[in-house]
């Protein structure tokens, strides 16, 4: 009778949902590091196209973070 | 002033005394993973961490479902029966503060109150489902799925970013983790001042002061939110220390992954109407971002306390309320609840100079 009051569906959206959005956010804001590093050490080699694609990387890999972020925000004003 | 009206003030001044002690010992799920990683400076993160829980608690300001209205018969819930389930979560918050041990405030509250509510009117006033489904089935999942995150996050990070200069890397991070850490404590001041104020409602519902459907006053809200703030910025040291260095020691890319990982879960199981412990959660992200670089690297016998001090937190908790109610009824009108007050103002100091004799650990800079 207990157990019928646990809401497994919403259990388990939570469960996908944090993964997503756990993972996903190290994930984008990993790849953001390796844009910006790579693209200094691209620079400092003078290989000024690949730091050009690693600057771009950086670059999409904070908005995706901010994006992240701001949904945050959204989801908790929202609650 | 009348009797009524003065048990209702010890009430409210309880509530926010909890709401301290809240701040005060979930500080360190939100700053640890910053200052052990020096991502920022212990001053630093327990100012921001502060100031990010004072306007968390203004962001949503609908009482979400209160602690008591799930777990147990509104019915059943007289300002003596809030005042026992307060002492009996200031009292757990205190001694597990004493022993550096992170555990539940959220839990410990609702513990409290359970335990005060089956000695006032009996086991029937407690609802079993919405304890198993609302409390305890939340509190299992919620640092497991933390951990998970925090340990696949970690090995993601480690993967895209093997073979780079450590130095930047780390900068990386450590700018990251002002953010992870900023979300944390949004989130921690939205969820835990909500549900101080949802218990400052239920006394004043309760003695009649405001009908059932009256919104919160704004100073319900201002007292919450400096309360759990000023609590914040006194910071549980000894918490800060277990969190952030005994668990494991880490580097900026696991802080920032312990960090993002408890946010995820935090927000999504808010967001799914599962409300949970927030040390609970940041705890099993910590110990997930260190076994996701070597499983030896966590230190099991620290985690061990600390499942150890979560199992313990609701019926401790309980057990204490139950006693605390029934100390406050067995004397006449506000007397108990002067008494009760009284004596707790008084351990509390006892325990604060005694820690402070022994001297307060500070986290390594």
């Amino acid at each position: 009778m207990m157990l019928a009051a646990i809401d497994t569906t919403a259990l388990w959206e939570t469960v996908v949902a944090s993964l997503v959005a756990g993972v996903g956010t190290t994930t984008i804001f990993s790849v953001a590091i390796l844009g910006f590093v790579r693209a200094s050490d691209a620079t400092r080699s003078g290989r000024t196209v690949e730091a050009a694609l690693f600057s771009v990387l950086a670059l999409v890999g904070v908005i995706a973070t901010a994006a992240a972020v701001v949904l945050a925000v959204v989801v908790m004003t929202t609650k | 002033m009348s009797e009524a009206d003065l048990i209702l003030g010890i009430v409210v001044f309880t509530a926010l005394a909890f709401d301290f002690t809240n701040g005060f010992h979930d500080t360190a799920n939100v700053v640890a993973t910053s200052i052990s990683t020096r991502a920022m400076t212990p001053q630093f993160a327990v100012g921001f961490a502060a100031a990010l829980n004072f306007a968390g608690a203004f962001i949503s300001l609908e009482v979400a479902a209160t602690v008591a209205k799930d777990v147990v018969d509104a019915g059943a819930i007289t300002t003596t029966v809030i005042f026992g389930g307060l002492v009996g979560a200031i009292s757990w918050n205190l001694i597990t503060w004493y022993f550096g041990l992170p555990s539940s405030s959220s839990h410990a509250l609702i513990g409290g109150v359970v335990g005060a509510t089956i000695v006032a009117a009996g086991s029937d006033a407690v609802f079993g489902d919405g304890l198993l489904s609302k409390v305890l089935i939340p509190a299992v999942i919620a640092p497991v799925l933390a951990f998970f995150v925090g340990g696949i996050a970690i090995v993601v990070a480690y993967r895209i970013l093997a073979r780079q200069r450590p130095g930047p890397v780390t900068r990386g991070f450590r700018y990251g983790q002002i953010v992870s850490g900023g979300l944390l404590s949004l989130a921690h001041g939205t969820n835990d001042a909500q549900k101080t104020m949802g218990v400052i409602m239920l006394a004043l519902i309760a003695n009649g002061t405001l009908a059932s459907d009256a919104d919160v006053p704004i100073w319900v809200v201002v007292s919450a939110a400096s309360a759990i703030a000023l609590g914040t910025y006194f910071g549980g040291w000894r918490i800060i220390k277990t969190m952030g260095t005994r668990i494991i020691k880490m580097d900026a890319a696991q802080g920032f992954s312990a960090q993002g990982a408890g946010a995820a879960v935090i927000l999504t199981s808010s967001h799914f109407g599962f409300p949970l412990s927030t040390t609970q959660v940041i705890a099993g992200g910590v110990m997930g971002a260190g076994a996701g670089k070597r499983v030896s690297a966590v230190r099991w016998g620290v985690a061990g306390n600390i499942v150890m001090a979560w199992l313990l937190t609701l019926p401790a908790s309980a057990v204490i309320g139950g006693l605390a109610y029934l100390a406050a009824d067995a004397l006449p009108g506000a007397s108990g609840p002067v008494a009760i007050a009284a004596i707790g103002l008084g351990a509390t100091a006892l325990a604060f100079l005694n820690r402070a004799r022994k001297g307060v650990p500070m986290p390594a800079q």
